[in-house]
């Protein structure tokens, strides 16, 4: 059964249902979240924030709408929400998601490791709004249409904004590579 | 131009999901452009970085605690909010019981004695609204959201409206600074709501606040309650550029209910 028809299930009354559809999404939330907030636990508070206000606002689903599309705008809210009450962004942690890195020679692995690190703190450094369309369309595989519909903006626009914030983030990252090699 | 329309379309590149006639096309492109060559090199080593950063598990214990939520839910709406006392701290359900005890006492005192007892039926009825009155209050200035959750659902249960309670979910509607405790104070004035102060402080409250959701709950009960007063309030609210969009267009619609309602 597709997120849509749960969804329709959970808005009809049968909420039980609401667990298939946290099993099938909470992960990417709280990537999203742990992208925007570099805070495990916030990340998860979260994610729960999300689903609460899920079951208490299934009347507002409208049918057709995608329910990923859907998820992510009420997501976006609790950031949103969190932020006013918490004003400072708080950076991206350098350390604490180790890379695993296969069978790679040593020298190879700690160089991976390196570059790893520098692009999770040009990341970090990005403003929010840039970052978050990057976590949207990479890390959370959402369609052009569906970021357009979680932001409210054309497709033509998330086009612009991925390019401008990937743009940025490449910047970020090789101006970051020079200081470390220099 | 050309280059800009390009560099654009490079990410769906990266991604595979740019159709054919528009592939050929950026990749004729590149082949006559070394400057839009370079670029997308540069982003493919970013795009292919950023797919090797390691994707962190959530707490496996965070799925229990949302079965829990989902739970009490569906166990609180099978119920009713009565159901509510089970959740609170031991000494209070000691005092409860205590009173409850007193009022059966009472009561059977009251069927067993000629009529004339009843003045005692009333005192201790009223103990046990103070009592209740009392839980709520400090339910909701506990520091656990959570707990100030259950002191708003706990409201619920007073048989009359108390001035203490309405100020102190007024307050919690205006800047407590958990969303959920906001909506759940929103849902809880509605018992206060025949009383035009109470309104005026909700029609008041929706400007001011930060979450979209909670101006939302709030358009929703002054619909509910047929407010005429809160029109221009919501009128200007319809017309901020500042607002949310859906909360502006939520607020149109509301004056567009009460304009059919009159």
């Amino acid at each position: 059964m597709d997120d849509e028809q749960v969804m329709l299930d959970v808005r009809a009354g049968d909420v039980g249902k609401l667990e298939l559809l946290f099993d099938r999404h909470h992960r990417a939330l709280f990537r999203y979240f742990l992208h925007l907030t570099a805070n495990r636990a916030v990340s998860e508070d979260l994610v729960q924030e999300v689903f609460f206000r899920i079951l208490k606002y299934r009347h507002t689903y409208q049918p057709g709408t995608r329910f990923c599309a859907w998820m992510f705008q009420v997501g976006r809210h609790v950031h949103v929400d969190h932020a006013v009450r918490h004003k400072a962004e708080v950076a991206m942690p350098e350390r604490g998601w180790d890379v695993g890195s296969g069978e790679l020679p040593p020298d190879r692995q700690a160089q991976n490791r390196q570059e790893t690190a520098l692009l999770r703190r040009a990341l970090a450094a990005m403003p929010p709004e840039k970052r978050e369309v990057i976590v949207m369309s990479r890390f959370l595989d959402l369609k052009y249409e569906e970021i357009a519909s979680v932001l409210k903006c054309e497709t033509g626009a998330v086009k612009v904004r991925v390019y401008r914030a990937l743009r940025e983030l490449s910047d970020r990252f090789f101006a970051l590579c020079g200081e470390r090699a220099s | 131009m050309i280059c800009e329309r390009v560099r654009e379309r490079i990410p769906e590149c990266l991604t595979g999901s740019l159709d054919h006639a528009a592939r050929e096309s950026l990749l004729a492109h590149l082949e006559t452009c070394p400057a839009c060559r370079a670029e997308l090199a540069d982003l493919n080593a970013v795009w292919r970085g950023l797919g090797s950063l390691p994707e962190p598990e959530p707490d496996p214990a965070m799925r229990g605690r949302f079965l829990e939520v989902l739970e009490a839910y569906q166990a609180g709406r099978a119920s009713g909010p009565g159901r509510q006392v089970m959740n609170l701290p031991h000494k209070w359900q000691a005092g409860l019981a205590f009173a409850l005890l007193l009022v059966g006492v009472c009561l059977g005192r009251y069927v067993a004695e000629p009529r004339g007892a009843s003045p005692d039926v009333a005192r201790l009825q009223g103990q046990v609204e103070s009592l209740r009155q009392l839980v709520t209050l400090s339910l909701l200035q506990e520091q656990s959201p959570s707990s100030r959750l259950r002191g708003v659902t706990y409201s619920y249960q007073m048989a009359q409206p108390d001035a203490q309670v309405e100020q102190a979910l007024l307050y919690a509607v205006n800047h407590d600074s958990n969303v959920n405790v906001r909506l759940s104070a929103v849902d809880a004035l509605e018992k206060y709501a025949a009383n035009p102060r109470i309104r005026r402080a909700l029609a008041d409250a929706v400007p001011v606040q930060d979450s979209p959701l909670v101006q939302i709950a709030l358009v929703d009960l002054l619909v509910q309650l047929n407010d005429k007063e809160a029109a221009p309030a919501l009128r200007k609210l319809a017309q901020d550029a500042q607002a949310d969009n859906q909360v502006r267009q939520h607020a149109a619609w509301a004056i567009q209910r009460m304009e059919v309602s009159q």
